[in-house]
């Protein structure tokens, strides 16, 4: 049984792609067989976070066209045997792909890969409607400022108008050290406002630019956020992990530990 | 009381907060802040008549598909009065 996750926000650059990467890569390490796709037309990204972009040939448009063949658009990540990358189209817009084609494409991926991962585009157009027609399951991801939450609430109510109800919450760029001061929201005030089921807390983890800049998610730098995104995993594979509180996470000691390892 | 406190001008957390549960609720319904806080102070109103609450704690929420309103309205004891 395959499953097709869409992963949102609403608003940009609070970390979608970085979760999609992620996740996508954290599960193929469990042995799933994982496809992620890129379904923002128009801004390709998602190549670039896993260090896939030199070996880009067809994308998701020739796809859908006709051009080529499912099997030739996806690339086969080299570091995970079981991960491959659906790369998105630079030259078309949002336009191009219907949500009916979509849903054709979702559909194939399925008969091969345990889970499909979508990586949904900033807004409420085209794109969005896209991505989130060939889903089982949403993924919102959002920071705890006010105006990530404000969209994450009106993307959880268009889902929801699209009859998708399996919505679960990632809450990212947490710093503990803000919380503590009282100067940002705390994960219990986020879900309080947003009131969906939370799947994952992540925090602000400078490891995750230095993953990004190298093209490497997951690539055992025994960050906190690397710890999270596994559980974020396990989660999705039925597993019932506990929700470390966010003061505890990456103590005083911890730290000190990870400074001696180096 | 510790709530209170914490929700003071030094915390913008809190604030953000209640920001945030109340534009949110409108929006949810397409109604103002405004009306809202309206809203609030005529529920008070009218159970204030009949039974003594605290005001302080009363707490107006809405899901969100299907919209409900739920009001808590915390009842206080008789002894506590």
């Amino acid at each position: 049984m395959s499953e097709v996750i869409v992963i949102t926000s609403g608003k940009g650059g609070v970390g979608k792609t970085t979760t999609v990467a992620n996740i996508g890569t954290g599960l193929a390490m469990m042995g799933k067989k994982v496809a992620v796709v890129d379904t923002d037309i128009g801004l390709r990204n998602l190549d670039v976070v896993l260090g896939l972009e030199n070996r880009i040939v067809y994308n998701l448009v020739d796809v859908i066209n006709g051009t080529c063949r499912l099997r030739q658009a996806l690339i086969k990540d080299r570091r995970h045997q079981e991960l491959y990358l659906l790369p998105s189209a630079q030259t078309k817009d949002k336009t191009a792909v219907s949500p009916e084609q979509m849903i054709k494409l979702v559909e194939d991926l399925r008969e091969e890969f345990d889970y499909i991962l979508l990586d949904c585009p900033a807004g409420i157009e085209q794109g969005f409607k896209n991505a989130i027609a060939g889903a089982d399951k949403a993924l919102v991801v959002t920071t705890p400022e006010v105006s990530a939450i404000r969209d994450a609430d009106r993307i959880i109510g268009l889902l929801e108008a699209h009859d998708l109800r399996d919505i679960h919450l990632i809450i990212n760029r947490l710093r503990p050290d803000m919380i503590a001061r009282g100067d940002m929201m705390s994960v219990e005030d986020v879900i309080e406002i947003l009131a969906v089921d939370l799947i994952g807390t992540i925090l602000d983890d400078e490891q995750i630019v230095i993953a990004t800049n190298q093209g490497e998610p997951l690539s055992g730098r025994n960050s906190q956020a690397e710890e999270e995104y596994y559980n974020i995993c396990k989660r999705l594979m039925g597993e019932e992990i506990p929700f470390v509180p966010i003061s505890r996470k990456r103590g005083f000691f911890k730290r000190l530990g990870s400074i001696f390892k180096k | 009381m510790r709530k209170a406190f914490f929700q003071g001008k030094s915390s913008s957390a809190g604030y953000a907060r209640d920001r945030m549960k109340l534009l949110l609720i409108s929006e949810r319904i397409d109604c103002s802040p405004q009306m809202m806080k309206m809203l609030r102070k005529d529920i008070i109103h009218s159970v204030k008549k009949y039974i003594t609450i605290d005001e302080e704690q009363v707490m107006l929420q809405i899901s969100q598909e299907p919209p409900v309103l739920y009001a808590s309205i915390p009842v206080q004891k008789k002894k506590d009065r």
